[in-house]
């Protein structure tokens, strides 16, 4: 019997580790994510050293470390086994590099002129400048692009150089030198900063709250609402119809979509001939693409309001529609007083159910217009999906993407908790005084 | 104002529910639509106040044809049986409802509230939502509520049905105290004849659709048209006998007893089969015609105890006696059929 008790979380257990695996997990590690660096440069395990044009940048912006990030970017041209060497491999004259060594080993110039100078003060001076560049360039010596994998080797490398730092400067090189991922807020402050970000931000709004407005909230109470007034055979089918476009394939669904708007679909062909010129109509006005993606969305979404709120219809006593029949109401205030207050609850929950998979689903746009035309109907989940999933150049920010989405989640939880207190949640649950 | 129903009909689909009904109910009268569950008194009500459509016949609402008029239009007040309060509502919108629908303004809705709740005796809980009162107070809610726009006429559909025993007795005396003070003409829909004989002027009886028999209580109590109707009235109910007519009496046939018939009924159905109703306060102990039997059971009622009497061939008779006997279950007893008031029916079941 004692065993019994725990019996319930063991059969538990399974959903829990589903629950962690795929839900907290990905949460969690997204939280995380957000303030990093991570991208396909960094890689998502550790990186290297690396003194670089690109690590200079912040080390002269950020630390104002100008003179050390030349004198590190700096190359020098060394004469030395390994430069000879290498230049009579790359088939330099044979002659003119045993002459090098024998009157220039181990001296070092600033400037490659320089050493182009040297080789062609020699008697057995190549004949062309080509073949002199050729020498010339094996005898660079700089840290630049040069991968270490650890500080410490890096810091040796640069001593070499009889470059000195001090620690302040050891410090804020190996920072601004390591190659892999690191915590930052730098997403956050970028997010601010990037035009983009306002513009995808009311794309989103608009989006969302069209579409609820319009169609899975709007719609799917004009929906219900006429077919609780209808003779219930009719009403059945009316609800059918509108669950279609649930049931079909996204894929397929927005592939109808497409056809109906190519410039050689359907509205072209209907069009043409009262004088509108073929075009992709879907992609043709950021106001065509707007009214094509709600569409889309609402047509779908409009049937889960409308089976939420036609049952929530028919939980109501028979007997209220006809106490406010005798009591004179209209089927107007019969709606507006009788039906809406008693729908106030589904409506909520409606509402909030499809603000969250508005913001957070973007697969319609995705396969409809891509954000087109020219990222007019770019929403938030979109351009977080493109920047950390899916970019032409492959250059990914999984760093950034992850702080999109952590955005995206306080967005979503903050209209949220808006709505509650719009529809006055706590009222709505409390317990009756008096059973 | 009156309310005439002519050649009334109602059908659902194949299913006629009521079949030319004729019912007229006067200025300022309570009639009761009494009958079993399914008969179709709430079909009845539902017509007369508009929500159904009738497929036959007319309704007047004095001398005006309500037929085909919406139920918006024709000014009734409907007490439901589930009194159908509107839930979101407190009680004092619940009451103002049908006046806020008349556009009337929140000062004037206000003062009649008041005034009606007042009559009601609600005062106290116009502030209230009706999940938070009892029964009896949504009752009266209800009534409120049907009563405020003065309609022409208030029907009640099984108003006491959802109240517990002490609240039906106390609801049952305020409905006809309204009622009598509003002077409304008012209809009420009951399957309990206790209510319909103690709240109403006139009782209509009905029975698969049709009306049997439409009077006063006592008259219809003493006088009922058929054994349905002697059957359904009292409490406890009436025993009935069967056997034959001879020599100006009817020949009990277990016992051989004879109770004299009047006059007519021995002309007209001598040696016919008849059926006699005895109603349990004229079955007693010392007087009338003797007849023998075994008290089967013994039923304490308060005041009054019942006492079920099995005749030799299983038939049985009731006796409801003020003062406590010593007769024990087992007793054979022998008490007295007073002939005066044993109803007699014919083979069909209509009163002679
Ligand atoms: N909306 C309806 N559709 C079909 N049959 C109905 C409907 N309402 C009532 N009935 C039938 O009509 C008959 C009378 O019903 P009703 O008037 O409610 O009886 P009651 O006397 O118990 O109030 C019943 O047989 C019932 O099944
Ligand atoms: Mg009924």
């Amino acid at each position: 019997m004692g065993n019994s008790k725990h019996l319930g979380l063991y059969l538990l257990a399974p959903a829990g580790i589903f629950v962690i695996l795929f839900f907290l997990a990905p949460v969690i590690l997204t939280g995380i994510f957000g303030f990093t660096n991570m991208s396909t440069a960094t890689g998502i395990t550790g990186g290297s050293y690396m003194v670089s044009e690109s690590s200079m940048r912040p080390l002269r912006s950020h630390f104002g470390e100008e003179a050390l990030a030349d004198q590190l970017m700096q190359r020098v041209y060394t004469i030395d086994e390994a430069g000879l060497q290498a230049a009579a491999e790359a088939g330099g004259d044979a002659a003119a590099i045993r002459e090098l060594e024998a009157r220039f080993l181990g001296q070092s110039f600033d400037r490659r002129r320089d050493v182009e100078v040297a080789i062609k003060s020699l008697n057995a001076r190549p004949s062309s400048t080509r073949a002199i560049k050729l020498i010339s360039a094996e005898f660079e010596r700089s840290v630049v692009n040069t991968r270490f994998d650890t500080p410490e080797e890096m810091l040796a490398a640069i001593a070499g150089f009889g470059i000195v730092l001090n620690n302040a400067q050891t410090e804020a090189l190996v920072d601004v030198a390591y190659t892999g991922w690191t915590f930052t807020t730098q997403n956050f402050k970028t997010m601010l900063e990037l035009p983009d970000t306002k513009k995808t931000l009311i794309n989103t709004l608009f989006y969302v709250f069209a579409t609820l407005i319009l169609f899975n909230t709007g719609f799917a109470l004009v929906l219900s609402i006429s077919t609780h007034y209808m003779p219930s055979r009719p009403a059945g089918f009316f609800r059918s119809i509108w669950l279609l476009p649930r049931v079909t394939p996204p894929v397929l669904y927005v592939l109808m979509w497409k056809w109906l708007a190519w410039d050689t679909g359907f509205l072209s062909v209907i069009l043409e001939p009262l004088g509108f010129a073929p075009r992709n109509w879907m992609l043709d006005t950021p106001a065509n693409a707007w009214t094509f993606i709600i569409l889309i969305n609402g047509i779908v979404g409009a049937s889960m309001g409308m089976l939420i709120f036609s049952s929530a219809i028919k939980a109501i006593p028979p007997a209220l529609f006809h106490a406010s029949e005798v009591d004179g109401a209209t089927r107007r205030q019969q709606i507006w007083h009788i039906i809406l207050p008693q729908l106030r609850w589904p409506i909520l929950f409606i509402t909030i159910y499809q603000t969250l998979s508005l913001l957070t689903s973007f697969e319609y746009i995705l396969l409809a217009t891509d954000g087109g035309p020219g990222g007019a109907t770019e929403v938030w989940a979109l351009s977080t999906y493109l920047k950390a999933l899916s970019n032409y150049g492959g250059a990914l920010q999984y760093g950034y993407g992850a702080a999109l989405s952590l955005v995206l989640v306080v967005i979503g939880i903050s209209v949220s908790l808006i709505y509650l207190k719009l529809f006055d949640f706590k009222n709505l649950t409390a317990p009756p005084k008096i059973e | 104002m009156r309310i005439l129903l002519d050649k009334f009909t109602k059908n659902f689909g194949d299913l006629t529910v009521i079949d030319e009904m004729d019912l007229e109910v006067h200025d300022g009268e309570m009639v009761a639509l009494l009958g079993g569950s399914g008969c179709g008194k709430s079909t009845t009500l539902f017509a007369i106040c508009g929500i159904h459509k009738v497929n036959g016949g007319r309704i007047l609402f004095g001398d005006r044809d309500v037929t085909n008029i919406t139920s918006q239009e024709r000014n009734v007040g409907v007490v439901f049986q589930s009194f159908a309060l509107y839930p979101h509502m407190d009680v004092a919108h619940n009451i103002g409802f049908p006046l806020k629908l008349r556009k009337e303004t929140s000062t004037e809705i206000q003062r009649k509230v008041d005034e009606i709740a007042e009559m009601v005796h609600i005062g106290p809980l116009l502030k209230r939502r009706p999940g938070e009162l009892s029964g009896g107070q949504q009752q009266r809610v209800a009534l409120a509520r049907a009563l405020i726009r003065r309609p022409d006429v208030l029907l009640l559909d099984e108003p006491l049905a959802n109240l517990d025993a002490t609240l039906r007795l106390e609801m049952r005396s305020e409905i006809r105290r309204i009622q009598r003070e509003t002077g409304i003409t008012a209809v009420l829909v009951t399957h309990d004849q206790v209510e319909a004989m103690s709240m109403c002027d006139r009782i209509a009886i009905m029975d698969a659709g049709k009306i049997l028999q439409i009077t006063e209580p006592s008259d219809m109590y003493n006088n009922p048209v058929s054994d349905y109707v002697a059957g359904f009235l009292g409490s406890p109910p009436i025993s009935f006998l069967t056997g034959i007519i001879q020599n100006g009496s009817f020949i009990e046939p277990a016992t051989g007893a004879k109770i004299p018939v009047r006059k007519a009924i021995a002309g007209s159905h001598a040696g016919r089969e008849v059926r006699v109703g005895i109603r349990p306060e004229y079955y007693q102990p010392d007087k009338g015609v003797m007849i023998k039997g075994t008290v089967s059971m013994i039923e304490a009622q308060g005041r009054e105890t019942l006492y079920v009497v099995t005749l030799p061939d299983g038939n049985i008779l009731r006796s409801i006696q003020g003062s406590h006997s010593p007769v024990k279950i087992g007793d054979a007893v022998n008490w007295g059929i007073d002939a005066e008031h044993m109803l007699v029916f014919d083979k069909d079941g209509l009163l002679i």
